[in-house]
């Protein structure tokens, strides 16, 4: 896996909480922050685009505000599934009326 | 209750969506499935499994008699796809027919190619033949919202909003 080095200051409690958990869990420091953060990330993540996803769903904001706020590439995915989500519908609602009329 | 003359094409994660809502032997009895001998490996995969999704797979594989299994030469590849996704792709392209999947990547990569679409398709199709009442349709629905990502979520509110306009 690419990794990019991330430097941040930290309090110094917090850094003997650190020593005091890795010790007691006989874990590298390092490597259960970037776990812990990882577990987070990906958390605060997937909440904030479910947010962002709802309010694009209901048509309370446009792809180009999404891509303002998180880039070309989520916009454009967004965008292809709702298009899909919205033909499917389109679709399903016309084969139905004909298999409905089929089976009559 | 005759087949009717519609033909899709299922990807893995369409199958798995169906039979979890259990109506894949109801879309089987009503239209024609086509899938490929990748999708039917990638079932067996989920089997190995005694969880949730190895359990559906294996039901879906009792009713693997009742698909046609193709194998498709990939002539034409899109790099973000998986071999079994560009077979599936090259199928619907050469057999000009719609491919249902609920994998989002997919649908991104290949809307613009040929006819796709999600697994609610067949929700609503059911609902509007008269098949299911607009509550069974919505409850489906919200079973089908296994997964609660930013994708599945504009899935399921666009198609929520339509069934409840019907």
């Amino acid at each position: 896996m690419e990794t990019e080095q991330f430097n941040i200051r930290m309090p110094k409690d917090l850094v003997q909480d650190l020593d005091i958990i890795s010790k007691l869990l006989k874990v590298n420091k390092s490597e259960w922050v970037k776990t812990k953060l990882a577990e987070e990330v990906r958390e605060e993540k997937n909440k904030l685009l479910m947010e962002l996803s709802t309010l694009y769903a209901n048509g309370m904001i446009n792809k180009e505000k999404i891509e303002k706020l998180v880039g070309k590439e989520v916009a454009d995915e967004m965008e292809s599934i709702k298009i899909i989500a919205q033909k499917s519908v389109k679709r399903g609602l016309e084969y139905g009326k004909k298999l409905r009329k089929l089976h009559s | 209750m005759a087949k009717s003359s519609e033909n899709y094409i299922l990807d893995t994660s369409a199958l798995i969506s169906l039979e979890s809502i259990n109506i894949l032997e109801q879309v089987l009895k009503l239209f024609s499935i086509i899938t490929t001998n990748s999708v039917i490996k990638e079932l067996g995969d989920f089997a190995k499994y005694d969880d949730r999704y190895g359990k559906i797979a294996k039901n879906v594989l009792k009713l693997k008699n009742r698909f046609t299994i193709e194998s498709c030469e990939i002539k034409e590849s899109i790099k973000y796809l998986e071999s079994t996704d560009n077979e599936l792709y090259n199928l619907a392209l050469k057999k000009k027919l719609p491919l249902i999947t609920d994998e989002t990547k997919f649908v991104h990569h290949t809307r613009d190619k040929i006819e796709v679409y999600f697994t609610a398709i067949f929700l609503v199709m059911l609902k509007e033949a008269g098949y299911f009442t607009k509550m069974k349709a919505l409850n489906k629905l919200e079973e089908l919202r296994d997964i609660r990502n930013w994708r599945n979520n504009i899935i399921y509110l666009i198609t929520k909003s339509e069934l409840e306009k019907l």
